[in-house]
């Protein structure tokens, strides 16, 4: 299988076990199941998968992890820019600290996160009440999702852009300075462009991480069919009803949204490279 | 900008005139106060929740809500599952990373998209992938039950599910420093007669031993929290193939507090000292850690 053509020749010995290694592995944990889970979608048949998504509950649950995980990510742009902005060019104490918290949502486990959430943003939590007052309630609602997947996706905006930031040239701020762009024009005209490819990459991370999203939003969705109900919990519910088919069919129109999404992230990629070289 | 080539760069005491490549201060200050804010109501807060629900009655409360026996063993089930996913992780990061930074294949680029595959998968649909091949319902999982060997509603699957989510994280890290080292090193450990494991194990392994540990932190990390995924395969019986997370859940559904943010405040602190031990690790190994290492 790995003849001369397939790999140039090398004086290191252990090609053919490291490959044969990830390979293996590869298929038996990852490869197989998806595969299995495409085998399964195409004996069902085009005709049959769309029969099974076009219902209104399936509709309402893909529209809505798409919309709110667009939103959030959305939100964690600007929110996003700012921390990065923030934790790079300011100095002030607790910086580390923050910036070591950044990360916080990729380490805490997503079950932690939602039951935390849940508790603050309840009626009678800490949030829930301060916010009683104005009419403003946020778990079991809709915003309840928007908050989990802010707090989901904030990490991937931040560490995507703070490197760029770090990178960026003084000298080129300073020319637009003594050319008399105001600073607002300086952050609008020359560092937003750079700074461009960037965000727009951790966005559609932030957006691919929150559309699968599971753990930090069940608790705090309130579940409700065709209001609050995310696509992937009702994939668990189809599973729960040995519904297969329409486990399967949901799933496909996910996997289908995060493929479009690698795309996009990759396109960003070579055009920025383009653009910038 | 005559001035700042006269002026030393002033950065001790208040500037008269701010700068032409900074934001007036009372803009910086304003943002401060803003991110911090918002970061103080959207990370530290929840955090903070975690640990008071949990001592909401005391600590010796919250010890003893962890007493039962079913709690134990998903602890025990979590810590075993971790034990075994890891380092199969770490296997398939360093084969991985040997065989796609030391040889020039065809399909190179595709096998690194194949690798990085799981970070664009939702773990529910992972979950729901490993019960479709695995399961009583496919020709392989009848097949495997037949012979005795039972996967889904098990540790094997919940073993399984654990690796599908955390399978890119060692090879993610390990993969770019290889690369940036280059063969130059093992080729002489080679011509002096070395074995190629004493090569790997005396060259290579040291020059990635950072960037290893910092993948082996955040995968395991990942393996003992990990909901989504594990809740579809795994059946969540008490007692026997319900994980931490899961027994959150159930707890918290039964409306245990304590005991479902005592478990919480668990894995909580296990995040916190992963945490620690990453910005260590950044701190003190920037360099022997890739520069991209950020997803």
């Amino acid at each position: 299988m790995r003849g001369v053509a397939f790999r140039a020749s090398s004086p290191l010995p252990g090609f053919g076990i490291s490959f044969g290694i990830t390979a293996a592995m590869l298929s038996a944990v990852v490869l197989l199941p998806i595969g299995a889970l495409l085998f399964e979608g195409a004996s069902i048949g085009p005709g049959g998968l769309w029969e099974t998504i076009n219902r209104p509950r399936v509709w309402a649950a893909l529209r809505l992890s798409f919309m709110t995980s667009l939103y959030a990510a959305l939100f964690n742009l600007v929110f996003g820019l700012a921390v990065a902005w923030t934790l790079t060019r300011y100095r002030f104490w607790g910086r580390r600290l923050i910036d070591a918290a950044v990360d916080l949502p990729f380490a805490l486990p997503t079950a932690v996160a939602g039951i935390a959430l849940t508790t603050l943003y309840a009626p009678n939590g800490a949030f829930g009440q301060a916010l009683a007052p104005f009419g403003i309630q946020i778990a079991y609602t809709r915003l309840g999702i928007f908050v989990a997947l802010v707090f989901v996706g904030l990490p991937f905006v931040v560490r995507t852009v703070q490197p760029v930031i770090e990178e960026l040239e003084r000298e080129v701020e300073e020319a637009s300075a003594t050319l008399g762009a105001s600073r607002l024009r300086t952050f609008v005209r020359v560092i937003l462009p750079t700074l461009s490819p960037a965000l727009l990459t951790g966005c559609a991370l932030a957006f691919a991480r929150s559309v699968g999203e599971y753990g930090s939003v069940i608790f705090i969705a309130g579940n409700l069919p065709g209001v609050t109900e995310i696509a992937p919990l009702l994939i668990v519910i189809r599973l729960e009803e040995f519904d297969y088919d329409g486990a399967v069919a949901i799933a496909i129109a996910m996997l289908a949204i995060s493929f479009a999404m690698l795309l996009a992230i990759n396109l960003i990629q070579v055009w920025s490279r383009r653009r910038f070289g | 900008m005559a001035d700042a080539a006269i002026d030393p760069p002033r950065r001790e005491g208040p500037a008269l005139r701010a700068s032409p490549t900074e934001e007036p201060s009372w803009f910086r200050r304003s943002l401060i106060a803003v991110v911090v804010g918002l970061l103080g109501i959207a990370l530290f807060a929840p955090l903070a929740t975690v640990f008071a629900e949990a001592l909401k009655n005391g600590l010796a409360a919250a010890i003893s809500s962890l007493g039962d026996r079913d709690l134990l063993a998903a602890v025990r089930l979590t810590l075993i599952t971790a034990a075994i996913a890891v380092p199969l992780t770490a296997i398939f990061g360093l084969a991985a990373a040997w065989a796609i930074a030391k040889f020039d294949f065809r399909g190179k680029a595709f096998l690194i998209t194949l690798i990085d595959l799981p970070f664009s998968v939702s773990p529910v649909v992972a979950g729901l992938c490993l019960v479709l091949l695995y399961g009583a319902n496919s020709a392989f999982g009848a097949w495997l039950i037949a012979h005795g060997v039972q996967v889904v509603f098990a540790v094997p699957a919940i073993v399984l599910a654990t690796m599908f989510v955390t399978f890119p994280f060692v090879a993610r890290e390990v993969i770019p420093v290889m690369q940036e080292q280059g063969r130059s090193e093992e080729e002489a450990a080679l011509t002096l007669g070395a074995s190629g494991w004493r090569t790997f194990l005396t060259v290579t392994l040291p020059n990635v031993r950072w960037a290893l540990l910092y993948g082996v932190l955040l995968c395991n990390a990942r393996a003992m929290g990990e909901f989504g995924a594990v809740a579809v395969v795994s059946g969540k019986i008490r007692g026997q193939t319900a994980t931490m997370p899961l027994m959150i859940e159930m707890l918290y559904n039964e409306y245990l507090s304590v005991a479902a943010f005592t478990m919480a405040a668990l894995l909580a602190l296990l995040a916190l000292v992963t945490l620690t031990l990453k910005s260590a690790l950044e701190w003190r190994y920037a360099d022997q850690l890739a520069a991209s290492r950020r997803h």
